[in-house]
């Protein structure tokens, strides 16, 4: 049997997040090719509409990548988006949606190994975790 | 805490409408923003109203509650405050959302005098206009005894049922016989009394005791309620079974008095795609649900407002499919406003928290990097 490969919807900041994308590829950095990027102006302008569509369009889970503390190029966004993911946690938590296919992880522009092995780690743990049950659903 | 005790002779509501028709009189309030019986009665509607005869068609604890008040006084006041002074007199439930919508910018609390009253709850609104004379008197018989709570289910479980941060709260329970306590809970509400010359230092301990014990009953019945409302909804087979009865009219939104967006995201144009873009869809999932974006309503609506969702039911009441909207909002805006330890409506100076943060906090919500994960 062909083994499950998960679809990912990767959102990255136009500066760090992107930035950290740019230096992997300059290194010869690679990632899975079932990662989507999706480029966000911050990633304190992602909505949390924006994370539960993927979810349940198609994606099996959902990472998103911005500044880390103190570099946000908007001073708080990345504060805002760590409130909002735990917004959404908290849904897909009380509602068992599947809290674990959501993950923030702050990656720096300089940071391109950081970049892929995030993308790497979630691939692994979402083959885990098996295919998304609410992306198969016609009933949404 | 300290109170003021008032005459109601003839009943609970005449008592508080004697006592606002003489503030009006006295010249305390320019106007009043109260629930009145429709003419053809069968049901209620909050009426601004200065002539005071209009009063005695004033029920300050309606049986039912059609429109949530905050939405009301939104209405209101959505472009400032006026230069008339209005008492409104509302639900603790309708003060809470008014306090959210207040720091959401759609209320402008400053020449608004808030009135709350002890509340028993509400019938459920399809019951009640099924047979409202039928609803009048077991309503009454609610008024009475008390302690028969409403069937309603956000009413059952409600234990934010008394004093909300309001400006003057009247206490029902634990009243001496015959009359009311009236609470200054601000400096306006205390400005208010003297201004009447109402001594306002009584001791309400009965009224205290009454509502401590009526709040730890409910609370534990709300947790109870909730822990086996969780169990029958985890999960997607559970929760698109519950939903999907949803026939996409959106009346939980419109109704809601928290979602005051002119254009609701989930009605705007960013949802309607080309028949191209819904036949993907269709085949990704094997086949597609039309209307589409029943879920995505559902849950997009609960990050967009839980955070200060108080747990009125009026989305219940509204909704013509009878699905529990209301209880499955309660129970997300309730873990949701734990994470942030934030209560919607319950102080005017606690931040909403989707505009404030700490730098050091939610660290549950970042994943720890594995250095050089894949080598
Ligand atoms: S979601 Fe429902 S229960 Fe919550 S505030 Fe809106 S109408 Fe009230
Ligand atoms: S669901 Fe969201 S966009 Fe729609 S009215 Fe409510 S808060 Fe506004
Ligand atoms: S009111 Fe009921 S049927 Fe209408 S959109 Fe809301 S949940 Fe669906």
């Amino acid at each position: 049997m062909k083994e499950f490969e998960p679809k990912i919807v990767y959102f990255l900041c136009d500066w760090c997040g992107t930035g950290g994308c740019e230096t992997a590829s300059a290194h010869h950095l690679y990632y899975p090719e079932n990662v989507l990027i999706s480029r966000v102006h911050c990633t304190g302008s992602l909505s949390a509409v924006h994370i539960l569509r993927s979810l349940i369009e198609g994606a099996d889970g959902v990472v998103i990548s911005g500044c880390h503390p103190g570099d946000c190029h908007f001073e708080t966004g990345n504060y805002r988006a760590r409130r909002r993911v735990a917004v959404v946690k908290s849904i897909l938590e009380t509602l068992e949606l599947g809290p674990e296919r959501v993950w923030f992880r702050y990656v720096a522009h300089g940071e391109g190994r950081r970049f892929v092995d995030t993308a790497a780690e979630f691939n692994d743990h979402l083959k885990k975790l098996g295919p998304n049950p609410l992306k198969l659903r016609r009933d949404t | 805490m300290k109170g003021a005790v008032i005459q109601a002779k003839a009943g609970i509501a005449d008592g508080i409408l004697n006592f606002l028709k003489e503030a009006l009189d006295k010249g305390f309030f320019d106007a009043l923003l109260l629930p009145v019986r429709v003419p053809a009665g069968d049901s209620f509607s909050y009426i601004l109203m200065r002539d005071t005869s209009l009063l005695d068609g004033a029920f300050p604890l309606p049986p039912v509650m059609p429109v949530q008040g905050a939405r009301a006084l939104s209405s209101l006041t959505r472009y400032g405050k006026g230069t008339n002074r209005i008492a409104v007199l509302m639900r603790p439930c309708e003060i809470r959302a008014a306090i959210e919508l207040h720091k959401l910018d759609q209320v402008d609390l400053e020449n608004i005098f808030l009135l709350s009253v002890d509340c028993p709850g509400v019938l459920p609104l399809g019951d009640y206009i099924k047979d409202p004379r039928k609803g009048d008197a077991l309503y009454e018989k609610v008024l009475q005894e008390w302690i028969i709570r409403s069937p309603r289910w956000a009413c059952d479980i409600c234990d934010k049922f008394s004093m909300p941060h309001s400006d003057a709260h009247f206490g029902i329970l634990g009243a001496p016989e015959s009359s009311l306590f009236v609470i200054p809970g601000t400096t306006k509400g205390k400005d208010f009394l003297e201004s009447l010359d109402i001594e306002y230092h009584t001791s309400v301990k009965s009224w205290e005791t009454k509502v401590q014990e009526l709040t730890e009953e409910i609370s534990k019945k709300r947790e109870q309620t909730l822990q086996a409302l969780s169990r029958d909804t985890r999960g997607p087979e559970r929760l698109l079974g519950i939903f999907s009865k949803c026939i996409n009219c959106h009346n939980c939104m419109r109704v809601c008095p928290i979602c005051y967006c002119r254009q609701c995201y989930f009605d705007s144009d960013a949802l309607k795609l080309t028949p191209d873009n819904y036949l993907m869809r269709a085949q990704k999932k094997g086949a597609l649900r039309f209307m589409p974006d029943t879920l995505l309503f559902q849950l997009g609506r609960m990050s967009h407002m839980g955070l200060s969702c108080v747990s009125c039911g009026t989305c219940e009441d509204a909704c013509p499919m009878a699905i529990p909207v209301s209880r499955i909002f309660t129970l997300v805006a309730d873990s949701m406003q734990e994470v942030f330890d934030y209560v919607a409506g319950r102080n005017p100076q606690d931040p909403l928290p989707q505009i404030v943060y700490k730098e050091e906090e939610l660290k549950e919500v970042e994943k720890a990097y594995i250095e050089t994960y894949n080598k």
